[in-house]
């Protein structure tokens, strides 16, 4: 079945937000909150991803998940004591039912005892609690993760006649004797059936399950009307009728007919009883006094007609009319030997209610979050009338288009209210307020369409609690980890691509920022290290931080690797800060560096092509001793960018207006010369380094005019550089096309756009022209 | 007449596969994430049957079932438990708050339609 594969990703995109809140829930009961409602949580979402991977038959993690729920169970029934013994070994498992459910995704097999040891340990706690009557708890039963029991579906419903479509298929009511070569004699069966109370109380009805035994065979109903009192004494809940059903089929089992009344078994007294076979057909007796209905509905006339000796009579009821063709309601004479009477004395209920425990009261937590309303669920409920979150699922691809179209919108709008001069404005006042409702209806479409795709980026800090423990374990260091800022929303496509970065990142941090225990405690700072996470939005970007209090940065080692490697030239001598950078130069860190240096830089190279790739940017700051910040900027991927248009030479650039400090004029004679070949300017008492985007593209200047006008931007780390530009043109905004998509990608330049007159502009990529300016300086 | 089946769980990929099956046999489907907002459906629509899951967040199936009960706008109306509680006292508490009966997750549809049949006129 082709749903089968929208059904597990809808399946696997639960899991992994049921996954991201049981990593919430545990740090919260990490912190000391145990509180009923939050182990209410975990238990369904363990309960959850079972539910879904036994309809998907991931037996693995099926079995896994139900020694675990077992256990959650018992604790829940506070019968397991949540020691912080059992907290960790939680912890462990959410981490190896994360592994399972990767596994199904990914189709891989893990190692068959996966698991078996915590699995062992559930058991273990379990059967140690302080009595045995687990065994009968609520959810699991006393098979110790067997979970063959769960997979039972422990009836086998019947399918019931209802259009002639779907007979049942073992006995087909009117072929009886094809429905076993060896043709065997009709059986016929008797069954009394009292209903008590309790059975209409649950919406159960009689009539149901005599539809549902005529699918068994040819059946025969008898009602008992002898309770039934005059109506002024009749009570519309009260029971007062009870029935005899004779069945007569070759392929009947008692099992089957048993199975008709197991919703009921417990709310009536019912007897069964095979009185052999029904060679003997008595004559038809046409049944006089009672009306032949098919609902089973008392005439109430006609019932108030009888006399009390009729009452005491059994009144006839004809089966379903389809079960049986009218008028051939045969009727058979109770067998010789076992009278009515003899069966009445076997009457008694098969099984008593068993005792009901109360339920548990639900606790409606009032902060439970509404989790799904805030990401976009994925559910295929396009059921009409569907209340609750309703979601529909799209192609990130028509998404996509309609964002960029919204973006060229935008833009031809706010060309539209440039063209508008004052003369025009003048004139056409009806234009122009079409014209800012326009602006205004076109932010909003512009916002809503972004919000579409935008999600928390909890989704990929919820992963980085466990390899924070995983390395913590592997390095025998203490660390924490502080996730802040986790509802912060970024575009999906940019989520997607954030998780390898950070993980590297964190990497770094626990493996070769972080010091052991001793070293911590020997520096005089709290021998577990903490590593923080956080996420914001800073005006039109994101910036995602990750910071640690280890050692910070080894420069001496990163210098003289990176000598060693030619990146840096030997006569120069970078800054601090030039240094840290290094670590992300390409080609600085190789295999043989691990071994070398003290591992920072592993990878890192890799994290920013990354985060390049999606139009991020990276910097690294380190103290010796304190630590080291990493910060990651990233665009909202908003396809639409405010902009500074600018002219270099005759070409158009634009400078993303969010990096820009400020505009100035200022002459050539005002920028000096530093001893590294760069040339700097003076800006209120501050050294600023200045790059002529003339010459960097590589444009030979037609005599350059004495006076140049300067942008001002602000690259990473509050770096700030002079952009000198031949012109300044002026704000607008833009729709940012990939230049890798639609060329490769070129240092210095962000991305391409469109201009309002057709004409093509380059995006000035001010972080990427800062750092390469670094490195052809020093090389 | 289309029958209106109301179900309940707050498992997306359960209430998916539920509306698949249903919807394919000609029922028209209503979905509720918790019992709270079952109830509320209940109050807005008739149904004729209701599936509903035990565990779920605000409130559970058995306080939904409790309440639907309770509100004696619904005596007759069956509501089947969709559980993957075996045991016989989760059922027992179905039964007691006032469920019909009951169906073992996973599910097979063909047995689910027939289990539904059993219980709706």
């Amino acid at each position: 079945m082709s749903d089968l594969d929208d059904f597990k990703a809808t399946y696997f995109d639960e899991c992994s937000e049921l996954l991201t809140e049981l990593e919430e829930q545990f740090a919260a009961i990490e912190a000391g909150e145990r509180d009923r409602e939050r182990l209410n949580a975990v238990f369904r979402a363990i309960h959850s991803i079972k539910g879904g991977a036994g309809a998907f038959g991931f037996s693995a993690l099926v079995g896994f998940a139900h020694a675990y729920q077992t256990l959650l169970d018992f604790v829940r029934d506070g019968r397991v004591e949540l020691t912080d013994d059992v907290v960790t070994l939680c912890i462990r498992a959410n981490d190896i039912v994360a592994d399972h459910v990767n596994a199904a995704q990914s189709g891989e097999d893990l190692p068959a005892n996966y698991g078996a040891e915590e699995k062992a340990r559930f058991d273990a706690i379990a059967r140690g609690e302080t009595n045995s009557e687990a065994a009968d708890s609520g959810d699991s039963g006393d098979e110790g993760g067997e979970i063959v029991e769960d997979f039972d579906i422990d009836f086998t419903p019947v399918m019931v006649n209802l259009d002639d479509q779907h007979g049942r298929r073992e006995a087909p009511v009117d072929d009886v004797f094809e429905a076993s070569p060896v043709a065997s004699v009709p059986e016929q069966w008797e069954v009394r059936f009292t209903p008590h109370r309790a059975l209409y109380a649950r919406a159960n009805d009689p009539l149901l399950l005599f539809r549902e035994l005529a699918a068994l065979g040819q059946m025969q109903v008898r009602a008992h009307l002898g309770e039934v009192p005059p109506l002024s004494d009749f009570e519309p809940f009260a029971v007062y009728c009870a029935w005899e059903i004779t069945l007569i089929s070759p392929t009947l089992t008692e099992e089957a007919i048993r199975e008709v009344f197991e919703f009921v078994d417990g709310d009536c007294d019912i007897v069964i009883a095979r009185l052999g076979d029904a060679g003997a057909v008595a004559p038809v007796r046409e049944a006089a006094e009672a009306p032949a209905a098919a609902d089973a509905e008392m005439d109430l006339s006609s019932l108030l007609a009888l006399t009390e000796d009729e009452m005491a009579q059994p009144a006839e009821f004809a089966a379903e009319p389809e079960a049986e063709p009218a008028g051939a309601q045969d009727q058979f004479e109770d067998a010789p030997g076992m009278s009515l009477a003899a069966l009445a004395d076997e009457i008694k209920p098969t099984v008593a209610p068993a005792p009901v425990k109360a339920a548990e009261p639900a606790r409606p937590v009032a902060s439970m979050p509404p989790a799904k309303a805030a990401a976009p669920a994925e559910g295929d409920d396009a059921g009409r009338g569907s209340v609750g979150v309703q979601s529909i699922r799209v192609d990130l691809d028509k998404v996509d288009r309609v964002v960029n179209m919204v973006g060229e919108l935008v833009i031809t709008q706010s060309m539209l209210t440039q063209q508008m001069d004052e003369t025009l404005r003048a004139r056409y006042t009806e234009l122009v307020r079409g014209l800012e409702v326009l602006a205004q209806t076109t932010r909003g479409l512009q916002d809503s369409v972004m919000a579409i795709r935008a999600q928390p980026v909890k989704s990929v800090f919820s992963r980085m609690p466990r390899l924070v423990r995983e390395l913590a374990t592997k390095t025998s260091k203490k660390i924490k980890l502080e996730t802040i800022g986790e509802n912060t929303e970024i575009d999906k496509t940019v989520i997607e691509q954030l998780s390898d970065p950070l993980t590297h990142m964190i990497r770094n941090s626990a493996d070769h920022g972080i010091e052991g225990p001793d070293k911590r405690l020997a520096a005089g700072k709290p021998e577990t290290g903490t590593i923080r996470l956080s996420a914001e939005q800073a005006g039109g970007n994101i910036l995602i931080v990750v910071e640690d209090d280890g050692a910070g940065i080894n420069r001496e080692r990163v210098l003289r690797l990176a000598r060693d490697k030619g990146i840096v030239a030997p006569d120069i001598t970078p800054t601090d800060e030039q240094i840290d950078q290094l670590i992300f130069a390409p080609g600085f860190s190789t295999a043989e560096a691990v071994s070398d240096i003290s591992g920072r830089g592993v990878g890192m190279d890799v994290v920013l092509s990354n985060i390049k790739k999606i139009g991020g940017s990276v910097h690294v700051r380190s103290w010796t001793g304190k630590g080291c910040r990493m910060t990651l900027r990233l665009p909202l991927t908003l396809a639409v960018l405010d902009v500074m248009l600018v002219k270099v030479g005759d070409n158009p650039y634009v400078v993303p207006l969010s990096s820009i400090v400020e505009t100035m004029q200022c002459s050539r004679a005002a920028f000096e010369r530093v001893p590294s070949g760069g040339r700097v300017l003076q800006v209120r008492g501050e050294y600023v380094q200045v790059i002529d985007l003339g010459q960097r593209f590589g444009m030979v200047p037609a005599n350059a005019p004495d006076d140049q006008f300067v942008v001002l931007c602000e690259a990473e780390g509050s770096q700030k550089v002079a952009l000198v530009v031949d012109d300044i043109i002026g704000q607008q905004q833009v729709v940012i096309k990939s230049l890798e998509e639609n060329f490769e990608r070129v240092d210095g330049i962000a991305g391409g756009t469109i201009l309002g007159d057709g004409n093509v502009a380059l995006i000035v990529d001010v972080q990427g022209l800062r750092t390469t300016h670094i490195h052809q300086n020093a090389a | 007449m289309t029958l209106r089946v109301l179900t309940v769980d707050d498992s997306r990929t359960i209430l998916a596969m539920l509306h698949h099956t249903l919807s394919n046999a000609g029922f028209e489907v209503l979905q509720a994430e918790d019992g709270k907002q079952g109830l509320d459906v209940l109050k807005a629509q008739e149904v004729d049957v209701v599936i509903t899951d035990i565990n779920m967040p605000v409130m559970d199936g058995i306080e939904f079932i409790k309440h639907v009960r309770a509100s004696g706008q619904h005596n007759s109306l069956p509501i089947l438990i969709l559980t993957t509680e075996t045991s016989q006292d989760k059922r027992d508490q179905g039964k007691a708050a006032g469920g019909t009966g009951w169906i073992v997750k996973p599910f097979d549809p063909e047995k689910l339609i027939s289990v539904i049949h059993r219980v709706v006129h």
